[in-house]
């Protein structure tokens, strides 16, 4: 029933583009970030993107993060997905979740708290209604699950595999939303567990998704490496809560919610930083990346590809600019790939304290 | 343009539909032409979008920011009150209304023109296109600027939207008998916006009635009690169907007299968001299910839904 599919097959077309697709290509939306506004003059556009997580093969390092980009449905106006590594959908679980009370999202200096909640329709719905969808696209689907216990992960697992054209499964072990959820990602046993049990339960590439709500998050990093991750992604969301002072109370409906935007890209940065240093493990960076700057800063840290979350929020066109001005960068400078500045910091300089 | 389907059937369970899912939004920079004064801590920005006012309709809604900078971070959702049109009637920039609040009508009302902002849209279902006799319109305080376009678009002087879609066929059908009634109620009078740009209806066509709070203007009392008279009139009188927007608990009381008098209702949800087109799950309300409610995207539902379609929060 499982079968070793050839991973390399998301560096080609997988099909013609659709009707939808072309009419897309016309897209009018407007490039808008200030700090993206390199020449855009055509150029000989030459640096090779393509990035190599273990068994997984991505055109290019461009990837939008589960829970901030819907089931790509949503962005279909915004965004010409062949622009894109690869879509990481919102999280499934094995059974539908209603998601936390409202208000769950609300806005904070430079970023934003949500406590969603997982709210989806369980792993059935995503398979027949999602997944067709999903795998017509011209990108990688890399799915993302969650569940309670390892069993249920290995299940959602085994799940996926009866369905083709899946990169990936990314293990959201780090919600800090729902309980249970985030116990995964706090354990280097536990996590090397879970891992363990969905590289049996499956043929794809694994990537555990951490959370850096955790004292070392390198201990980690290293128990889903042990485990045969073929990646980590790092990082989910920093737990936090928001206070409406004058009425004594959380803002949020589920009090705590998990931080997420510009406001945590240095603690991101950091995360990618100390697991490139001492863990051997491809990582995905993830944490308030907007611009192509944020882009090369967690390459240099040591991500071999990144995932853009809240920007696709206030900037729904973001994600599918961000592979040309990569491409244009890269020229610019020289670099004749992705591979050659990924952990470029880690030549360059030594620790401090 | 999906307007056909927000009309009365409620939504079930199975088929979700998301009549205010668009596949034409876009992500546009605009200069802001103007801004003007409406009422106390209330303004008007026109801006400069031509597409997306040419593809806006009433009761849609759009995001916008600043062009830089990243706090406030988020878009902020505001409905469409205006498309400003050139000699041969095409629209070429938009104008919406706000009440300051907070982080970003604050913000937004120290922009001045020539400035560049980030808007995306046209987002959301928007009202239907009414077809009955005579529709009645109540707006609570800033939600009363949907119903300019409603009104215009009713009562066929104005078109929205792409012009080959049916709000063209329908305009040439228009009923000469329609009527539209705006209740518009505040909280007072010095947040009574400036209705000039109402003035020029035909006036046994359409009324404006106003309530304050405070009796500082109009009906002294609740924009409701505007309704009830309303809907206990006889004859062509009498409002065969309801708009509504504004604080959802005006929204709930306007919803229970509509049902009492079993006469349809549709409300423009306000609920605050965080991306407009349906992709980070924040704009959820109660929505009725075949086995009792579930959480739905405002912003891609509606946020313009039949009112029995809708579980009100107790509160
Ligand atoms: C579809 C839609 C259309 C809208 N159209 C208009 C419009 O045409 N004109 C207009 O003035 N406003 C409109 N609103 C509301 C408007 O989006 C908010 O007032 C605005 O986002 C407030 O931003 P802020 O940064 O100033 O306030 P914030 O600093 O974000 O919030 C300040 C305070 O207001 C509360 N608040 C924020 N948003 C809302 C809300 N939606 N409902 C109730 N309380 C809220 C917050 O909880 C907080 O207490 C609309 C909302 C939606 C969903
Ligand atoms: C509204 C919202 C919903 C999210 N939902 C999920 C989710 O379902 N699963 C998941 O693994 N991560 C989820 N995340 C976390 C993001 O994927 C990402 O890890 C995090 O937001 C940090 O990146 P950013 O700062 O670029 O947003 C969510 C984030 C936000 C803001
Ligand atoms: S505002 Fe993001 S899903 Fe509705």
């Amino acid at each position: 029933m499982i079968t070793r599919n050839d991973h390399s097959v998301w560096l080609r077309n997988r099909r013609k583009p659709s009707e939808s697709d072309s009419y897309r290509k016309s897209s009018r939306n407007d490039r808008i970030d200030e700090q993206n506004d390199i020449a855009t003059e055509d150029q000989s556009l030459m640096a090779d993107l393509q990035v190599t997580l273990n068994r997984l093969k991505l055109r290019n390092p461009i990837l939008v993060a589960s829970g901030t980009f819907g089931y790509a449905r949503e962005m279909a106006a915004f965004v010409n997905f062949s622009d894109l590594g690869g879509i990481v959908p919102k999280t499934v679980t094995g059974e539908s979740r209603i998601g936390n009370p409202p208000p769950r999202t609300v806005e904070t200096s430079s970023g934003m708290l949500n406590s969603i909640g997982l709210d989806n329709d369980g792993i059935d719905v995503f398979i027949n209604k999602h997944v067709p969808y999903l795998t017509g696209l011209d990108t990688a689907l890399i799915a993302n699950v969650a569940g309670r216990t390892v069993d249920d992960f290995a299940m959602l697992a085994e799940r996926l595999s009866g369905v083709s054209g899946i990169a990936a499964v990314e293990l959201n072990i780090s919600c800090p939303n729902v309980s249970g959820g985030v116990d995964f990602g706090t354990n280097p046993d536990s996590a090397k567990e879970v891992v363990a049990a969905v590289r049996n339960a499956c043929p794809f590439p694994v990537i555990a998704k951490l959370t850096p709500n955790v004292t070392d998050i390198t201990a980690i990093a290293a128990g889903a490496a042990e485990g045969g991750a073929d990646a980590v992604s790092c990082v989910n969301t920093f737990q936090g809560m928001a206070i409406d002072w004058r009425r004594r109370k959380a803002v949020l409906g589920n009090v705590l919610g998990g931080l997420s935007g510009p406001a945590i890209k240095p603690l991101a940065l950091r995360c990618v930083y100390q697991i490139a240093k001492s863990v051997d493990i491809p990582i995905i960076g993830i944490g308030g990346i907007s611009t192509i700057d944020d882009v090369l800063e967690f390459l240099v840290a040591g991500a071999t590809a990144v995932q853009i979350g809240t920007a696709n929020f206030y900037n729904p066109a973001v994600s599918g600019s961000m592979a040309t001005l990569l491409n244009q960068q890269l020229d610019a400078d020289g670099i004749r790939s992705v591979a050659e500045i990924v952990g470029s910091i880690h030549q360059t300089t030594q620790q401090s304290c | 343009m999906n307007r056909d389907n927000s009309n009365v059937e409620p939504h079930s369970c199975e088929e979700i539909s998301l009549p205010g899912q668009i596949e034409f939004a876009r992500q546009h920079t605009g200069k802001i032409l103007s801004q003007r004064v409406l009422a106390d801590k209330t303004f008007a920005i026109r801006i400069d979008a031509r597409e997306l006012a040419e593809a806006i309709t009433p009761g849609q809604f759009f995001m916008i920011r600043p062009e830089r900078g990243t706090d406030p971070l988020l878009g902020r959702p505001f409905a469409l009150y205006d498309t400003i049109v050139d000699d041969q009637g095409m629209p070429v920039a938009l104008e919406f209304a706000y009440h300051v609040v907070g982080k970003m009508t604050n913000l937004m009302s120290e922009w001045e023109s020539g400035e560049n902002v980030v808007v995306w849209g046209p987002l959301g279902n928007g009202f239907p296109f009414y077809e009955g006799n005579h529709l009645l319109c109540v707006g609570g305080g800033i939600g009363y600027t949907p119903f300019l376009g409603v009104s215009r678009e009713t009562l066929g002087t104005r078109l929205y939207g792409d012009s080959s879609k049916s709000s063209r066929a329908t305009r040439e059908s228009a009923n000469p008998e329609r009527r539209v009634t705006l209740c518009y109620g505040a909280q007072s009078q010095r947040y009574l916006a400036d209705l000039s740009d109402f003035d020029d209806f035909d006036s046994s066509r359409f009324r404006i009635q106003i309530s304050t709070d405070d009796g500082s203007a109009g009906h002294h009392g609740f924009v409701t009690d505007l309704v009830a008279q309303n809907l206990s009139a006889q004859g062509n009188d009498r409002p065969d169907g309801v708009y509504c927007c504004g604080p959802e608990r005006m929204m709930a009381a306007v919803a229970s007299i509509c049902q009492a008098e079993n006469v349809p209702c549709w409300l423009s949800l306000e609920t605050p968001m965080a991306c407009g087109f349906g992709a980070c799950f924040s704009c959820v309300t109660k929505v009725v299910t075949d086995d009792g409610w579930d959480y739905r995207r405002t912003c891609i539902e509606g946020p313009v839904f039949p009112a029995e379609s809708l579980a009100f929060q107790e509160n």
